[in-house]
């Protein structure tokens, strides 16, 4: 039973490293916590089932879509809620994201109704048997397909001149641009890259649990934003390693201990560490600038 | 960039909010020739498609006496109110409900939870409500003026216990909802089955609104339980027996009649299948009520009608026919319901007891071929 709980935390650990990564992206750029994000991920989910459901997408292709369609989104949400405001008090863009947090998920109520929806894709309930372990289909892709792009970002980020510009500009936004950065295409690029992770991991959550509804990036993000403050917010492999340390925690919680005591114990561990090390485990301390 | 500018945005975000918090209110008018009933349900939250069944139903049973049209000349108004399914916004929506001398009666709420929040409101203000859905045991204390046209929980649970021997399940293991409902359910049948020498060899719970399960079902299999018992509605136990599927975990399922919905099957798919539960709602059987409710509901929204569809509709039939046949009195409604017998409801034959509570025998069904039918052993 240790190795299949463990299975289980991973799996949903990688979902909420995904989705980490796009609170992370963004946070180290603009120090600004989208609460939107959230909700970017359910939008991104509902995209992949209409795809899937309606143009009888394969599901390669619908994942691309998806992201594409939800990096737009985002790009969209940070031109128009963002950008105006971003002179503004801190308080003020927090405040307009909370209003495109409420918007998207009423705006998903109205479009697909209030219900949960099943995905149609026969995909993912075939399952293998290794040594007692039980993996499903959908288990392994999302194990998988989330490594994959953890790896890809991480080399985008660390390997070419663009992701060079992105690490600049989460320094220090005016001496980017000092040094030539366009830096608002490089913030829109960070909620684009968030979006899409946020797509896949939404279309990879609706396969595996088999529901998708206008509600579920309200547990999804405060779970995941939990994970990336955890890893150090700010950090891109500290949200892979919170993430993954949020899932694992959570399962054995449950499985261990009680599952109504989950959230309370996954969150005093959160409280432990916060203490231990404010910045979370891989978060750098930050310089203050004189 | 002009600092006065960024402002704009912040207005819109707000006019955003607040347009989406109030699209879709329609406007109370209350004129002498409308008779108002009340219906506190979760319009919106977690719980929002229960509140839209319940709303559905009820508005049907408005609308049919309406076009009847024999109720004085007046025309029956449904006002909804949101609770949200939470009991704090019950509270909220019981004192605007009880102080709005328009309203003559209501149905709600659909938590127990909210019902049993919101229940001393209704009572100390002598108003009565119907509960379509709330079958936790408390609800039975909850005052003279609460009523319900679910059967309690213990009523149900002990119904399933009895019915898991007769299976001769040995084994059970528990998945419940972590709210008064779930344990109430959890009591009972397990007090029940233990009675009658079934081992409960595990109780889980999780909380409303749950999709992960496979922490619970990985336990759960350790067992190897001849059934499992979900105290708990639809949505769950469809996840649930996928994602058991998904684990390969192979067993019964019995539950409870919260589970007897169209999206179950929905939901489920294949992994319903062979799924045991009860229903009070059976259309195309024996009651020929729930048949010609069925047919209306279709015929009104397009689609099939579940379970609290059905229940909001006969609390809301029964309200109007005491209306109808006392007068628009709050007094008078509650004088109706108290001699009530044998009301010829879509949900079965309708009586309350002293309680307020409703007693109804369910029928045993089965999912077979992706329907619900008549489980014959």
């Amino acid at each position: 039973m240790f190795l299949q709980q463990l299975a289980n935390g991973l799996t949903i650990g990688m979902i909420y490293a995904l989705i980490a990564l796009g609170y992370t992206l963004v946070y180290g750029i603009l120090k600004f916590v989208n609460f939107a994000h959230g909700d970017i991920y359910m939008i991104g989910s509902f995209i992949g089932l209409f795809l899937i459901e309606r143009l009888h997408m394969p599901l390669i292709p619908a994942f691309v879509t998806a992201a594409v369609a939800t990096a737009i989104i985002g790009m969209i949400i940070e031109r128009v809620a963002y950008r105006p405001l971003r002179t503004a008090d801190r308080i003020v863009p927090l405040i307009s994201a909370l209003g495109v947090s409420i918007f998207l998920s009423s705006l998903a109520q109205k479009l697909w109704g209030t219900g949960t929806h099943p995905f149609p894709a026969s995909f993912g309930s075939v399952t293998y048997n290794v040594g007692g372990l039980i993996f499903s289909q959908i288990q392994l892709l999302i194990l998988v397909l989330s490594f994959a792009l953890m790896i890809g970002l991480h080399l985008f980020v660390t390997r070419t001149r663009i992701g060079t510009a992105l690490r600049a500009t989460s320094l220090s936004i005016t001496n980017a641009q000092l040094m030539g950065i366009d830096t608002n295409r490089i913030i829109s690029l960070a909620f684009a890259i968030g979006s899409a992770l946020a797509a896949v991991a939404g279309i990879m959550v609706g396969i595996y649990y088999n529901a998708v509804y206008p509600t579920m990036g309200y547990m999804a993000g405060i779970n995941a934003f939990t994970a990336a403050v955890l890893g150090g917010i700010g950090s891109i492999p500290g949200a892979m390693l919170g993430g993954l340390l949020f899932g694992v925690i959570e399962n054995f919680t449950g499985a261990y201990i009680s599952t109504p005591f989950q959230s309370v114990i996954t969150f005093s561990v959160l409280i432990v560490v916060l203490l231990i090390k404010p910045t979370g485990i891989l978060g750098k301390k930050e310089i203050l600038k004189v | 960039m002009n600092r006065k500018l960024g402002w704009i945005p912040v207005l819109l975000a707000l006019l955003m909010v607040l347009m989406t918090a109030c699209g879709g209110k329609e406007e109370n008018s209350s004129s002498g020739g409308t008779i108002q009933i009340g219906l506190a349900a979760p319009i919106s939250g977690t719980q929002a498609q229960y509140g839209e069944a319940l709303r559905n139903g009820a508005e049907l049973a408005a609308r049919q006496i309406n076009e009847a049209g024999d109720i004085d000349g007046k025309t029956v108004k449904i006002v909804v109110e949101d609770d949200k399914g939470d009991s704090n916004e019950a509270v909220n929506v019981a004192n605007k409900f009880a102080n709005n001398k328009d309203i003559l009666a209501l149905v709600g709420h659909f938590n127990s939870s909210a019902t049993l929040a919101a229940a001393p409101v209704y009572n100390r203000n002598r108003i009565v409500h119907i509960s379509p859905a709330s079958s936790a045991p408390g609800v039975t204390d909850a005052g003279d003026y609460t009523y319900r046209v679910i059967t309690t929980d213990a009523f149900q649970a002990k119904f399933l216990a009895d019915w898991s021997k007769e299976l001769g399940y040995q084994k059970v293991a528990l998945i419940y909802e972590q709210s008064d409902f779930g344990l109430g359910l959890l009591d009972v049948y397990q007090s029940a089955a233990t009675a009658h020498g079934i081992e409960i060899v595990a109780a889980e719970s999780y909380l409303p609104g749950a999709k992960e399960f496979s922490t619970i079902l990985t336990k759960i299999k350790e067992k190897r339980p001849d059934a499992v018992f979900i105290g708990g509605f639809y949505n769950e136990a469809a996840l649930i027996a996928s994602q058991a599927k998904k684990l390969d975990l192979r067993t019964d399922y019995i539950g409870v009649d919260s589970l007897y919905s169209r999206a179950l099957l929905e939901l489920g798919g294949e992994s319903v299948e062979n799924f045991k539960l009860i229903g009070f709602f059976y259309p195309g059987g024996n009651n020929e009520q729930a048949t010609k409710f069925r047919d209306a509901y279709v015929e009104a929204y397009g689609k099939e009608p579940d379970t609290y569809a059905a229940y909001a509709y006969d609390a809301a039939s029964i309200l109007i026919e005491a209306i109808r046949q006392n007068g628009a009195d709050r007094e008078k409604i509650k004088a109706y319901l108290d001699t009530l017998k044998d009301f010829p409801g879509a949900t079965g034959s309708l009586t309350f007891d002293e309680n307020g509570d409703v007693q109804t025998v369910p029928q045993k069904l089965i999912v077979k071929n992706g329907a619900f039918a008549l489980y014959e052993g």
